[in-house]
């Protein structure tokens, strides 16, 4: 029996800087699409649709291929040493600029769901943005970080490594749901 | 001690001010964007020998989807499932119509064939999941889930399939060991 073809997701390559955008365009869009599809499960089987949440479920992970195809392209995918750099300056800039402007206009509007919605956001990327520094430099140094489970509030995303805390300590959540990985 | 979530309040659907549905319509995109890069930096780790700074990613990247949750409810973008098959139909529909073609004609007309690729595997996907979203949305509002069968997923190109895998991928001829399987 011949080995079966194993086929490689689409490579790096140069772009014309119109491609690029668009491409930019299209990972935007396949990552909110995925994640949609994520909440959308979650209500479907809520409502005791089980397998209507797997269909959801799976397009979703087909998203999640389509927007790391545009990545890869895109030459957004580095060593894990230049991704943690990066996920940092992300968590950065959402902590500094983005979130802290956005919970302006909503004070101002005075939306006061958006304001604790932002609020759980801006919390958890503080935590990120420590942990990725830490580890990047655990990576420059060639090691991996410690093992050990890492947990997540499934309400406002709280992450802490280690056991999950008796309740959070951003939104009250007892630390019983919180999600192990 | 603590909150149920089943209790807890998610942050609640509101009314918003324009300025505000936009200032959240960016955060739920900047989310999402970040869950997705840390899913695929998260492969990387792995395949680097990193399995606990995979972890890393993973576990942050589940906390991100939890942000983007959120600001979708407050924003009023989780429905009925009947309204949310409508809109995801609807979204499938806009790719396969307009977004996928006029994105891969730019790619050609660049020659950057990766691009194309990339575009290509994609817009075919999003036909099977049309059909599939339009199918069960009639089932829905009939009443009824849909048939309790596996939704395979190829890794490299997207192409799912209701029921048994094929040989190899119809769309990128990846072997059906390329498949990720929702049983």
């Amino acid at each position: 029996m011949p080995k079966p073809f194993m086929n490689t997701p689409p490579k790096p390559e140069k772009l014309g800087a119109m491609t690029a955008g668009f491409l930019q365009e299209a990972f935007a869009g396949e990552s909110q699409a995925s994640q949609k599809y994520l909440a959308f499960s979650a209500r479907a089987a809520d409502e005791g649709l089980p397998n209507v949440a797997r269909l959801f479920d799976a397009v979703a992970y087909a998203e999640s291929t389509h927007a790391r195809n545009h990545l890869s392209v895109l030459g957004g995918i580095g060593d894990s040493s230049e991704n943690l750099k990066e996920a940092f300056g992300g968590e950065t800039f959402e902590i500094d600029q983005m979130y802290p402007a956005y919970d302006a206009v909503a004070d101002l509007q005075g939306a006061k769901e958006a304001r604790t919605s932002i609020r759980y956001a801006k919390s958890a990327e503080q935590d990120h943005q420590a942990l990725y520094e830490a580890t990047r430099a655990a990576v420059q140094t060639g090691e991996d970080m410690a093992a050990g489970p890492i947990n997540v509030c499934p309400i406002c995303g709280h992450t802490v490594i280690g056991d999950a805390p008796a309740e959070c300590p951003v939104c009250g959540t007892a630390g019983q749901f919180f999600r192990t990985f | 001690m603590g909150i149920d979530p089943a209790d807890k309040k998610l942050p609640q659907p509101e009314d918003l001010d324009p300025m505000t549905d936009e200032v959240l319509h960016r955060a739920f995109a900047g989310e999402s964007q970040a869950a997705e890069k840390y899913l695929v930096f998260a492969e990387q780790a792995e395949e680097e020998g990193f399995p606990s700074i995979g972890r890393l990613f993973r576990a942050i990247s589940f906390a991100e989807t939890r942000h983007a949750r959120n600001h979708l409810r407050v924003m009023r973008g989780i429905d009925t499932t009947a309204g949310n098959l409508l809109a995801a139909f609807e979204g499938e529909s806009f790719e396969i119509d307009e977004m996928y073609p006029a994105y891969r004609q730019i790619a050609r007309s660049l020659k950057n064939h990766q691009a194309v690729r990339s575009t290509s595997y994609a817009m075919k996907a999003e036909v099977d999941h049309k059909s599939m979203y339009a199918d069960a949305r009639e089932r829905v509002l009939a009443g009824k889930d849909i048939d309790d069968l596996p939704v395979s997923v190829c890794l490299i190109c997207g192409h799912t399939v209701i029921g048994d895998v094929p040989d190899k991928c119809p769309v990128c001829a990846a072997a059906r060991e390329q498949y990720r399987t929702f049983a």
